[in-house]
C-alpha cells in the first residue's frame, strides 16, 4: 500500500507545477539563462533589463512543467523579492562571477533572502549560477562558494556550478539537480505533514 | 549605529592599486559607454623629490587598473560631463590643468580651451616695449618702476623677470620679448552646472574659478564663456572651492569659499558675489545642498556649519578632529541627503542636518571621497587614504537614516528655552518701504481718505441691510419651506374693532414624525401706527398634529387730541410682519404678513 501511495505521489507531482525563484543582481544574467530554457523558437536575441518582475513557462527534458519568475535585480526592485518566496519550491541565485566589486553586496541580498521567515523554516533548495565563467577575470566557482561562504548553509541544499548563458554551458547541469532536489523537498514536506496529521488524529 | 553597518566594505587585494589625489580630482564616468561606471582619478605623484611633480589619469574598473595617460601639468580639478544631446551620449573629460581646460573624448585629447588673459596695466606694457631695445644698464630702473605696480597684478613673466638675477635677465628679455604681456588667472576650482533639468545625463556647462576671483561659466561645445561673474568687488579674495546648484537655463546659484575664509554667492542674475559669512579659519570645505537650500562648510577650527542663503548660521556641530574634506551623499531612494565628513585620523561620520546618524572609522585620515553609481551599483562611497589606498563601500539596500531618538530629546530642551527667549521679543515686522508710503499718503490726504473710509463703510451697511430683506422676502409664505427641519404652517387671525386688537396665531406642524422645536416668533410692526407690548415669544416644542395657540396685544396708535389714526397710516401700510425663527439661525422660517383692520375710534 505504501510504495502505491508513494508512486501516485510522484505522478502528482509530476502533474504540479514547479515554481522557481530566480534571483541575483541586476546585469548578473538572469533573464538570459531564462531566454535559453526557452523553446527556440520564443527565444529573444536582445535581453533588455527586467523591470518589476516576468514569468516564463517552460518544459524541463524530464518534461516537469516549470513557472520561473524572473525578478529584477535592480536595487529599488529588490525588494519585490520577498513576495515571492512564500510560493516557490527552489530558488536560483545567479552571481556575474566577474564582478569581484559587488561579491559583498551578493553576499548581504543572499543573507537577507536566506534569513527571511517564509524561507528560514522551509527547505528550499538553491542553485547557484556563477555565471559570465567566458568573461576573462571571472572566478572559479569554487573561489565564489568561498568568497560568499557559502558552507555555512546548513539547512537548505545547495549547489554551484559555473554557467555561461550566451552559450549555455553548464545552464542543464544544474537544473537537473534543482528539479531533483525539488522532488525530493516535496516529498519529504508531504511526509511531514502526513506524520502531523496521524499525529493529530 | 547598532546592529549590521550600513556600508558594506569591498574586499581588495594586495597588489590593489595606490593613488595620491584629492576629492577635486576624482570622479566617475561611463568613458567605454558600455554601462559600466569607471572610476578616473589623476594620480598626483609628489613624493619623490629628486623629479618634478607629475600627475597621470587613470582608469579603473572596479578596482582595476585599465588605462592611464600622462597629463602636461598637475590638475585643479577634472570633471565628466556631457557636451550634446546626441546618441550615443558620449562623456566628455574635462581636466583644469593652470589657465586651461583640456577636453578627452574616448580618452584621447579633443580640446584645449585657454582662459581670456586679463588686460595688464599700461605701464608694464610700456616697460616690455622698452627692455628689448635699452640698454642693460637701465634695466633697474625699468624693473623699479615694476614694482610700483601691485605684484599680484604683474603678468607672470613680469613676475619671474623680477625675481631673476642680473645676468639672466637679458636672456629671459630675448626670449620672451614677443610674447603678449597679459595677466592670466589659474583655474583652481571646477565643477559641472547642467543645462537643464533632465534625469538622465544632461548636457552640462562648466563652471570655472580662477584665483584672480573671476568665475566664468563655459559653454563645451562652441567653447564660449556664458557668464561671466566676480567673487567680490576687491581683488585679495581668491576662490578655493566652489559648489553649484541649479540648472543654466533656469536658474542658479554659485557659491565661492575664497583662501580667507569668506564664502560668496552668486546668482545668474547677480553677477557679482555678495557675502554671505565670513569665518575666523579656512574653509576645508563647501557644499550648497539641493534641497534646503543651505550652505554648508567645514572649518580647521572643528566646526561644520550650516548657514541659509542670507547668511544666518542654522546651526553647526562641534567635531572632534579637524575636517579634512566633505561630501554630499544624495539618498534619492530615501529622499534624503546625508553629508559625509572625513576627519583627521581616520574617521568619517555621516550627518543629516545637524544629526549624525552613521560613522565608521578606517586607519588613516582619508584625502578624498567620492560618490555616485560605480560599475553596476547605484551607491558607492570610495574613499582614497593619504597613504593611497582606495576603499570602497556600499551602501546596504535595506539601510535607513534617521536620528538618534537621544539627540533629538537632548536637543529639544535647548529649543525649548531658545523658543521662550523668541517668544518674550515681539516679532516686529520691518518698516517695509510700502508702509514708509502709505503712512506718509495718510497724513497728506486726511480728509479724502476719511471720506472714502465713510463712503465705504455705509456701503457696507446698506450691503448688509439689502440682505436682510432678501431673507425676510424670500421665506414670505405660510409654509416653512426649509426640508432640514419639520414643516411648519402658520396661520393668523386678528380679533376686535380697535384701538386694542388681539391677534391669534396659529403654529401647526405638518410633519408626522419630526417635533418643531427652539421656535420664536417675533412681531415687526412700524412703531407709530402699533404698539406692541410683547414682540417676541419664544414657543415650546411643537408636536406633530398637535396645534399652537399663541396671542398678543396689539394698540393701534391713537392720536390723543382728535382720536383719530396718524396720518401715515393707510391701508397699504396697516400691517404686522410675523416672523417664525428657530434659534440660532439666521434666516426665518416663514415671515408673513397680517393685514390690521381700521381701527375705530376709543371713547
Amino acid at each position: 500500500m505504501g510504495m502505491l501511495h508513494n508512486l501516485a505521489d510522484l505522478i502528482k507531482i509530476k502533474k504540479d507545477k514547479m515554481t522557481i525563484l530566480v534571483l541575483g543582481l541586476n546585469n548578473s544574467g538572469k533573464s538570459s539563462i531564462i531566454n535559453h530554457f526557452k523553446k527556440s523558437s520564443e527565444q529573444t536575441s536582445i535581453v533588455v533589463p527586467t523591470v518589476g518582475f516576468m514569468v516564463e513557462q517552460f518544459y524541463s527534458m524530464s518534461g516537469v512543467s516549470i513557472k520561473a519568475i524572473d525578478m529584477s535585480g535592480a536595487t529599488r526592485y529588490r525588494n519585490l523579492w520577498e513576495h515571492q518566496f512564500k510560493n516557490c519550491h527552489g530558488i536560483i541565485y545567479v552571481i556575474d562571477s566577474s564582478d569581484r566589486m559587488r561579491f559583498v553586496v551578493v553576499k548581504d541580498e543572499l543573507d537577507l533572502v536566506l534569513k527571511h521567515p517564509d524561507l528560514s523554516n522551509r527547505i528550499v533548495p538553491i542553485l547557484f549560477y556563477g555565471n559570465k565563467s567566458d568573461v576573462e577575470d571571472s572566478l572559479s566557482c569554487v573561489k565564489i562558494a568561498a568568497a560568499l561562504r557559502l558552507e555555512n548553509i546548513k539547512e537548505k541544499p545547495w549547489h554551484i556550478c559555473s554557467s555561461n548563458a550566451i552559450s549555455g554551458e553548464g545552464l542543464g547541469e544544474g537544473v537537473q539537480w534543482l528539479i531533483q532536489q525539488m522532488r525530493f523537498a516535496m516529498l519529504s514536506n508531504k511526509d511531514a505533514s502526513k506524520a502531523k496529521a496521524k499525529i493529530s488524529k | 549605529m547598532v546592529g549590521a553597518p550600513n556600508w558594506l566594505h569591498v574586499e581588495t587585494e594586495d597588489d590593489s592599486p595606490q593613488i595620491t589625489t584629492l576629492s577635486s580630482c576624482i570622479t566617475l564616468s561611463d568613458v567605454q559607454r558600455d554601462g559600466y561606471v569607471r572610476l578616473l582619478a589623476a594620480d598626483i605623484s609628489l613624493d619623490e623629490t629628486s623629479q618634478e611633480p607629475s600627475a597621470t589619469l587613470k582608469v579603473f574598473r572596479g578596482l582595476k587598473l585599465k588605462q592611464e595617460q600622462t597629463l602636461p601639468g598637475i590638475p585643479a580639478a577634472i570633471a565628466s560631463l556631457y557636451i550634446d544631446e546626441s546618441e550615443p551620449k558620449t562623456p566628455v573629460i574635462a581636466v583644469a590643468i593652470a589657465e586651461s581646460v583640456l577636453f578627452y573624448r574616448n580618452l584621447k585629447p579633443y580640446f584645449k580651451y585657454t582662459i581670456p588673459a586679463l588686460d595688464s596695466e599700461e605701464l608694464e606694457q610700456e616697460v616690455w616695449r622698452k627692455l628689448p631695445v635699452v640698454k642693460t644698464e637701465s634695466y633697474p630702473a625699468l624693473l623699479d618702476s615694476l614694482k610700483d605696480i601691485e605684484h599680484a597684478k604683474l603678468s607672470r613673466k613680469s613676475q619671474r623677470l623680477l625675481q631673476l638675477s642680473e645676468e639672466e635677465r637679458e636672456g629671459f628679455i630675448a626670449t620672451h620679448k614677443d610674447s603678449p604681456v597679459g595677466r592670466v588667472g589659474n583655474i583652481v576650482a571646477m565643477c559641472c552646472l547642467k543645462r537643464i533639468s533632465s534625469d538622465s545625463n544632461p548636457p552640462s556647462h562648466l563652471v570655472l574659478a580662477t584665483d584672480t576671483g573671476l568665475v566664468l561659466i563655459l559653454e563645451p561645445q562652441g567653447f564660449n564663456l556664458v557668464y561671466e561673474g566676480r567673487t567680490c568687488s576687491h581683488e585679495t579674495a581668491v576662490p578655493s572651492m566652489i559648489s553649484v546648484q541649479g540648472t543654466f537655463e533656469a536658474d542658479f546659484c554659485i557659491v565661492v569659499a575664497t583662501r580667507n575664509g569668506g564664502v560668496y554667492l552668486l546668482r545668474k542674475s547677480h553677477s557679482e558675489g555678495q557675502e554671505v559669512f565670513k569665518l575666523g579659519s579656512p574653509l576645508t570645505g563647501l557644499l550648497l545642498l539641493p534641497i534646503d537650500q543651505t550652505i554648508i562648510a567645514s572649518s580647521m577650527d572643528n566646526r561644520y556649519v550650516c548657514y541659509s542663503k542670507r547668511g544666518k548660521l542654522l546651526y553647526q556641530v562641534a567635531l572632534p578632529a579637524p575636517p579634512v574634506c566633505i561630501l554630499p551623499l544624495p539618498l534619492t531612494h530615501l529622499g534624503l541627503t546625508l553629508v559625509a565628513i572625513a576627519l583627521k585620523g581616520g574617521m568619517v561620520k555621516f550627518y543629516l542636518q545637524r544629526y549624525q546618524v552613521d560613522e565608521f572609522a578606517l586607519e588613516e585620515t582619508v584625502d578624498a571621497m567620492l560618490y555616485g553609481r560605480m560599475g553596476m551599483e547605484d551607491h558607492v562611497l570610495t574613499l582614497v587614504t593619504q597613504s593611497g589606498q582606495i576603499v570602497v563601500k556600499i551602501l546596504r539596500r535595506v539601510s535607513r537614516f534617521e536620528p538618534r531618538p537621544e539627540d533629538l530629546g537632548n536637543r529639544r530642551p535647548g529649543g525649548d528655552q531658545n523658543a521662550i527667549a523668541d517668544a518674550s521679543i515681539l516679532d516686529k515686522p520691518k518698516k517695509s518701504s510700502i508702509f514708509v508710503e502709505q503712512a506718509a499718503r495718510e497724513k497728506k490726504q486726511a480728509k479724502a481718505t476719511y471720506g472714502s473710509f465713510q463712503v465705504e463703510l455705509w456701503r457696507v451697511r446698506h450691503t448688509a441691510a439689502r440682505a436682510t430683506i432678501d431673507a425676510i422676502n424670500s421665506s414670505e409664505s405660510t409654509i416653512s419651506g426649509d426640508l432640514t427641519h419639520a414643516p411648519v404652517k402658520l396661520s393668523a387671525e386678528v380679533c376686535g374693532s380697535g384701538p386694542a386688537f388681539r391677534l391669534y396665531l396659529t403654529v401647526q406642524n405638518l410633519s408626522t414624525f419630526k417635533m418643531a422645536s427652539n421656535l420664536v416668533v417675533l412681531l415687526h410692526a412700524d412703531r407709530r401706527h402699533y404698539a406692541i407690548q410683547q414682540t417676541l415669544a419664544r414657543l415650546p416644542s411643537v408636536l406633530p398634529g398637535v396645534p399652537l395657540r399663541v396671542d398678543f396685544e396689539v394698540v393701534a396708535v391713537l392720536d390723543s387730541m382728535d382720536k383719530l389714526p396718524p396720518a401715515t397710516l393707510n391701508p397699504d401700510n396697516s400691517q404686522i410682519r410675523v416672523m417664525l425663527m428657530k434659534a440660532g439661525q439666521a434666516k426665518p422660517l416663514i415671515a408673513a404678513v397680517v393685514a390690521m383692520p381700521q381701527s375705530e375710534a376709543a371713547y
